[in-house]
């Protein structure tokens, strides 16, 4: 029955909400109807606006299809004439080309008529014009016109005369170049020399004048060499003759294409200078390679170089030579004399690229062409023996001053002293003042490879064996125990003035720990300076370098930057050594104290106790005499970490035994004031700021200094006054727990 | 630009002829390059690779095997976190050598270089040098092994992946001690 009752609700409700559907529905539909009778009256009059356009319309149509007809008339008559254009244009084109056949037989037979007479006259000149004339006749259309012609023997005839005096004259030509060759006779060698082309004999032309100009050379560099090899050793010149007599062979090479290369523009047309330099190349090979053999003889280059790798096998292998070694100083000047020789070459292959390039920039249009051009100078320069030789003399330079390089660093490092009053030793300057002259040596040599090697082994030399001096000496550790250091310097330094080294090991060894944390840290400016002064003395001297190039170079200096990373090693291992023996053993009792002094104080011992010297003063007082022991001594950045760490130990030693004593709110307040002025004084001695350290004391005083325990709550929670808190809720409570007037309760009811 | 968390330094020795330079171009260009000449010194190229979604940076010094370079050549050694040493497997001469190469290693590369034995050019049909000889050669100095051929690009991804996936491993596992 209810069942029956609710179907039927449900019914109602469907019904009802249909109603409500089509009653919405109506609506709309009223409205849209409305929309549209009010629409009527505008589309009326359109409609009515658009019959009125219709006989119009019916015009233009009429009109564009005249147009259209009009110009399809237009475009069939422009074709007839375009027809008939082409085909003037091809009769124009064929008396052009009757013109042109007229005249190269006119010209023929001018030529083949003046051709022997001008030879019988030794005009050679005249002769070889003729001969150029008939060879810049388009041959093809020649043997055209011969078939067309009736009178074909006469034109035969010219042909045949020209040819046979084309091949007399070129051999004339070249007997006369060499005869000229022969009597030295410059005029007829450069007259004979622009008649080569004339007869299309470039290449031989060139050919014939490099082969004259290589003996020039050749007599030169003989000249030349003999000379450096009969140099008195008292000359001036005497320690780089060997460089200068390669530097007279290249600019004496320079000079031959400078002078000549006019002379081949103009007569041979540009794009040639590549065949030139290709021959004198030879030439300039086999000289090179004389003055290096003798340059090799003169200064025992192998010896010294077998020397070389004797030592550096052996050190490796046993610390026992026999062999006697070189001293660096002695190779200094041969180092100078490989790397302006090896700058020199590197010079005249920039000279020669120039010069061809330029060449091609003028004579050779064809991209193709030009990539082939350039193709082949680089095989020239690559297979010539000038670059192996470049290669031999970069090989000998790097194995010279690696040597040179090591050895000095070796020797900065034995004969290292220290001067009075300064804070590092010797060894620092005297080492970057090498790796720095090294490094400048390997950029004059113009090589990025040779650049490249020579950081690679800076990097070497100052990671390994100058770090390794400076880390043994801070292994020997800082000896412990009271001293006067300023007096143990002063001592060492007076002994060392005398000649007699009577300062006892503690102080000796204490100086050279010192000294050595402290040439770490002018190291590591040295190192950073180095790196920006070679960077840019690089890029002045190879402006041109590539990307890859650029990008070798970073990473090779990026390993020299990061020596560094292992100096700052080295200073913090020396750091903590201090803080082991000269630190923590004298702060402790000091710090200490604190413990037997009574920090629950009445009035009346407040003012006495504030009358006489407090536990703050005596201990400001007591650092204040070790920090002077080290103020002087040390760098500013190592003295700033000495006292970094200073401050570390004596922040946490002092909270240590604040945590073993009791106060009452006068001890408190004591306390507070104390640490405060122990921060004053440290603030005082340093650069950095020292709050951070002493954020825990501080608070923990704040802590003992309250009133009252509830007092806590204006410093704790989120409000303005409240402090970050670098204390745990229990810590706060266990010194809390210290006040002696502070209720155990209270403290634990604290909501923290 | 420098969006990568590892940077590598690898480093490729070897006889001249070996086939270093096409095992790198492979490599970083996706070639085998067509009679291009002896390397002039060393030669400078950088991959970036993905290893475990990582960008890691390889620096690869393709080293000239001509004698007169090896002042410069050997200067690399000492930086290098991976050296590869590359022989041809059909020419005995510059299997022969590889002991010479070790020495060079032993003097001049840090202590703790991983260290990789190639065999390259296995394309060709007149071996010399047996798998297994190389193979036993490098397990008895300390090496990785692997064979490939530049030519028909094979095994030369592997290898400096391998590389890569190795370094990374090491400098992790001194990252978290
Ligand atoms: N069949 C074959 N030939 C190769 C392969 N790899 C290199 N070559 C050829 O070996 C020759 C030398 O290759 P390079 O890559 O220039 O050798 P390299 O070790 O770089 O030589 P240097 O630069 O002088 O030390 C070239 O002619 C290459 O075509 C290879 O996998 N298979
Ligand atoms: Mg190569």
């Amino acid at each position: 029955m209810s069942l029956d009752k609710s179907k039927f609700e449900s019914m109602q409700r469907d019904i009802q909400n249909e109603l409500e559907k089509l009653k919405l529905e109506e609506e709309t539909l009223f409205q849209d109807l409305g929309n549209m009778l009010n629409q009527r009256l505008f589309l009326d009059s359109k409609v009515k606006g658009l019959a009125k356009l219709l006989p119009t319309l019916k015009v233009v149509k009429h009109e564009a299809q005249d147009l259209v007809s009009t110009i399809n008339d237009i475009s069939e008559s422009s074709e007839k004439i375009s027809g008939k254009i082409r085909s003037l244009d091809a009769a124009r084109s064929h008396v052009n080309e009757c013109q042109q056949r007229v005249s190269d037989l006119i010209d023929l037979e001018i030529c083949s008529q003046g051709v022997q007479t001008a030879i019988l006259d030794s005009d050679y000149e005249k002769g070889a014009a003729h001969v150029h004339r008939f060879l810049s006749i388009d041959q093809s259309l020649l043997h055209r016109t011969a078939t067309d012609m009736e009178n074909l023997s006469g034109m035969q005839k010219s042909v045949r005369t020209l040819q046979d005096a084309a091949s007399q004259l070129q051999a004339i030509v070249e007997h006369k170049f060499n005869e000229a060759v022969n009597c030295e006779d410059l005029v007829s060698i450069e007259r004979f020399f622009k008649i080569f082309p004339l007869l299309g004999m470039h290449e031989e032309g060139i050919k014939a004048l490099c082969t004259y100009l290589r003996t020039k050379v050749a007599a030169t560099a003989e000249k030349n060499l003999k000379s450096a090899i009969t140099t008195p050793l008292s000359d001036k010149r005497h320690s780089v003759i060997y460089a200068d007599t390669l530097t007279l062979l290249f600019e004496g090479l320079a000079r031959v294409v400078d002078t000549h290369q006019p002379l081949i523009e103009t007569y041979y047309g540009p794009g040639r200078l590549l065949c030139a330099i290709n021959i004198l190349q030879k030439e300039c090979d086999i000289q090179m390679k004389r003055v290096l053999t003798e340059w090799t003889r003169t200064r025992q280059i192998n010896k010294k170089i077998q020397i070389i790798t004797d030592l550096s096998r052996m050190s490796s292998s046993s610390s026992f030579s026999k062999l006697e070694k070189i001293d660096p100083k002695d190779l200094d000047i041969l180092i100078g004399e490989i790397t302006l020789m090896h700058f020199r070459t590197e010079l005249y292959f920039r000279f020669i690229q120039r010069k061809v390039v330029s060449d091609l920039e003028v004579g050779v249009q064809d991209p193709d062409e030009k990539t082939k051009v350039l193709k082949s100078l680089e095989n020239l320069i690559k297979n010539s023996d000038l670059t192996h030789s470049k290669h031999e003399l970069l090989l000998h330079y790097l194995k010279l001053e690696q040597y040179f390089m090591e050895e000095s660093v070796a020797k900065a490092v034995s004969m290292d002293s220290v001067e009075p009053s300064q804070q590092t030793s010797s060894m620092v300057d005297d080492t970057f003042f090498i790796v720095k002259k090294c490094i400048r040596r390997s950029i004059s040599t113009g090589s990025l490879d040779g650049i490249c090697a020579i950081i690679n082994n800076a990097c070497r030399v100052l990671e390994n064996d100058f770090c390794d001096v400076l880390r043994a000496r801070l292994r020997q550790g800082y000896p412990s125990g009271y001293l006067d250091l300023t007096q143990a310097y002063n001592v060492l330094q007076t002994s060392i003035q005398q000649g007699r080294l009577q300062a006892s090991d503690t102080e000796q060894t204490r100086t050279a720990f010192l000294v050595a944390l402290n040439n770490a840290d002018s190291s590591t400016e040295y190192v950073d300076a180095l790196c920006d002064s070679v960077l840019k003395e690089i890029e002045q001297a190879l402006p041109a370098m590539n990307n890859n190039e650029r990008g070798k170079l970073e990473s090779c200096l990026s390993g020299l930057s990061s020596v560094t990373t292992n100096l700052k090693e080295i200073i913090e291992y020396g750091i903590q050594q201090l803080r082991v023996s000269a630190i923590k053993p004298r702060i402790n009792p000091w710090v200490d104290n604190f413990t037997s002094i009574n920090h629950q104080l009445t009035e009346d011992e407040l003012s006495a106790y504030e009358a006489g010297e407090s536990f703050v003063q005596t201990l400001i007082m007591n650092l204040e005499t070790l920090l002077s022991l080290f103020k002087d001594v040390l760098t500013t950045a190592n003295y700033d970490a000495f006292i970094a760490v200073l401050t570390t130990e004596v922040t946490q030693r002092l909270e240590k035994v604040i945590m073993k004593s009791s106060f009452n709110r006068l001890g408190g307040l004591v306390l507070d004031k104390e640490v405060r002025s122990l921060a004053g004084y440290i603030t005082a001695t340093t650069s950095w700021s020292v709050r951070d350290k002493f954020a825990r004391l501080t608070q923990i005083a704040t802590v003992l200094n309250l009133e009252q325990v509830a007092e806590f709550y204006d410093y704790w929670g989120d409000h303005d006054g409240a402090l970050t808190w670098r204390l745990t809720p229990s810590e706060v409570r266990t010194i809390m727990a210290l006040r002696s007037d502070f209720k155990v309760e209270e403290i634990k009811r604290l909501k923290l | 630009m420098d969006d990568y968390k590892f940077l590598f330094k690898v480093v490729l020795v070897g006889n001249a002829g070996v086939g270093k330079t096409c095992l790198v171009r492979r490599f970083t260009q996706g070639l085998f390059p067509p009679g291009q000449g002896a390397t002039i010194g060393v030669d400078f190229m950088i991959k970036t690779v993905d290893v475990d979604n990582e960008k890691v940076k390889l620096q690869i010094w393709d080293t000239a095997g001509q004698e007169r370079f090896r002042s410069i050549t050997q200067s690399y050694y000492r930086s290098a976190h991976a050296l590869i040493l590359v022989y041809d497997i059909s020419c005995q001469p510059t299997f022969d050598c590889l002991p010479d190469w070790l020495r060079e290693i032993e003097e001049y590369a840090s202590s703790k270089v991983l260290r990789v034995l190639v065999g390259n050019k296995i394309d060709r049909e007149d071996r010399e040098i047996p798998t297994h000889v190389g193979e036993e050669f490098a397990e008895r100095h300390n090496m990785y092994f692997l064979e490939t051929s530049a030519k028909e690009a094979e095994n030369v991804e592997k290898l400096f992946m391998q590389i890569a996936e190795d370094l990374m491993k090491v400098s992790r596992f001194l990252c978290d001690n």
